[in-house]
């Protein structure tokens, strides 16, 4: 389990931007039969039950999301015994195209030091003009009421993904994102599985490389649009990964929360 | 040809005609009622609102300053903090679609 772990860095980079790519997460062979599966797929099983007695036991997908490295992702996270939240397999046909589409997901959601994950699988060889789904990496603090950002056409930072069959994504439910046209004719699916946490989401990860300094600098991204508020999503990022890494005391650059903190005053 | 009126919202994250654009979006009326296939496009159309000005659109919305709620709540994230709104008029192009 532990190798599967992600390092300091990667959970960093998850905190700053939103989400991680993996590549051959998932074997072909099992993507294959996984595909299938997806095409028939039905609707959500028992919301808010534990994962592991909710998830099918002796399918291709329940076989995939209970891979060593995918546990070990999971298990990072939101701790190795998370809640099954929901799943869907989003299906764009060949040759749907799609229009505006940014949205956020489910409801409007403030929980402070929580943040549910969404794995998304993609079964097949996802190029470009297939549409993967796009995200906009670190808008994940950033609240709003589902579809109204589709007012947002175009964003600086946008990313899709362009992948080959067995990519997982993994983000925070709450980083604005959205479909793309399918300009080819094959259909191009997309396995999404939500989970949420049972326990506080801190030291979860592999904790030997936090001192790397690759984790300031991941904190630090810019990713495009952030322009006037990126020292205010340093901010948020900063103290998620107080709470995830367990180091109440940290901040980087000019520590910015020593504005909401440091007052000899207020003492 | 009727001109129909376009739309350009440049979303900023400061409200002056000279920022920098970090979002946008086109309500073109007259090339029909919506985007059904959006092309993706790396920069935006301009680089920020004076540019577009000078290439014939008028600001018809700036954006006002915004008042800060005193605490914590000041530094509450939500949607990207400021537009600017153009408009140009631009010849209809018949819509194949909408004209069934
Ligand atoms: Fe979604």
């Amino acid at each position: 389990m532990s190798e599967h772990l992600l390092s300091a860095t990667q959970m960093a980079q998850f905190v700053a931007s939103g989400y991680l790519k993996f590549e051959a997460m998932v074997p072909r062979d099992l993507c294959d039969a996984c595909l299938v599966e997806m095409q028939h797929n039905k609707g959500y099983l028992a919301v808010g039950t534990p994962f592991e007695q909710t998830w099918p036991k002796g399918t291709a997908l329940g076989d995939a999301f209970r891979l060593p490295q995918v546990r070990g992702l999971i298990h990072s996270l939101v701790g190795p015994d998370p809640l099954y939240d929901h799943h869907a397999a989003h299906l764009v046909k060949g040759g749907v195209m799609k229009g505006p589409d940014m949205h956020q997901d489910s409801v409007i959601d403030f929980r402070e030091n929580y943040f549910d994950i969404q794995l998304s699988l993609f079964p097949a060889d996802t190029p470009d003009e297939m549409g993967g789904t796009f995200l906009i990496p670190g808008t994940q603090f950033r609240n709003v009421r589902t579809s109204e950002i589709t007012m947002y056409q175009h964003m600086r930072g946008k990313i899709w993904a362009n992948c080959t069959a067995g990519t997982m994504y993994v983000w925070n439910t709450r980083v604005w994102h959205g479909a793309r046209s399918n300009h080819t004719n094959t259909d191009r699916y997309m396995y999404k599985l939500r989970l949420n946490p049972t326990q506080p989401q801190a030291g979860l990860f592999d904790l030997s490389d936090l001192d790397n300094p690759a984790v300031g600098a991941a904190l630090n991204t810019n990713h495009g649009w952030e322009g006037n508020e990126h020292r205010y999503e340093l901010m948020r990022r900063v103290q998620l990964w107080r709470f995830v890494s367990r180091q109440p005391g940290y901040d980087i650059g000019e520590r910015f929360l020593r504005r909401r903190e440091y007052n000899p005053a207020a003492a | 040809m009727a001109e129909v009126q376009d739309i350009l919202v440049l979303f900023q994250t400061t409200p002056g005609l000279d920022a920098q654009v970090v979002a946008w979006s086109r309500y073109e009326a007259s090339k029909g009622p919506g985007i059904t296939d959006l092309v993706e496009e790396a920069e935006p159309p301009y680089r920020n609102a004076m540019a577009a000005m000078r290439d014939g659109w008028q600001v018809i919305q700036m954006s006002e300053m915004k008042h800060r709620p005193p605490g914590d709540a000041a530094y509450e994230d939500g949607p990207l903090p400021y537009q600017t709104v153009l408009s140009r008029f631009n010849p209809m192009v018949p819509d194949e679609e909408t004209a069934q």
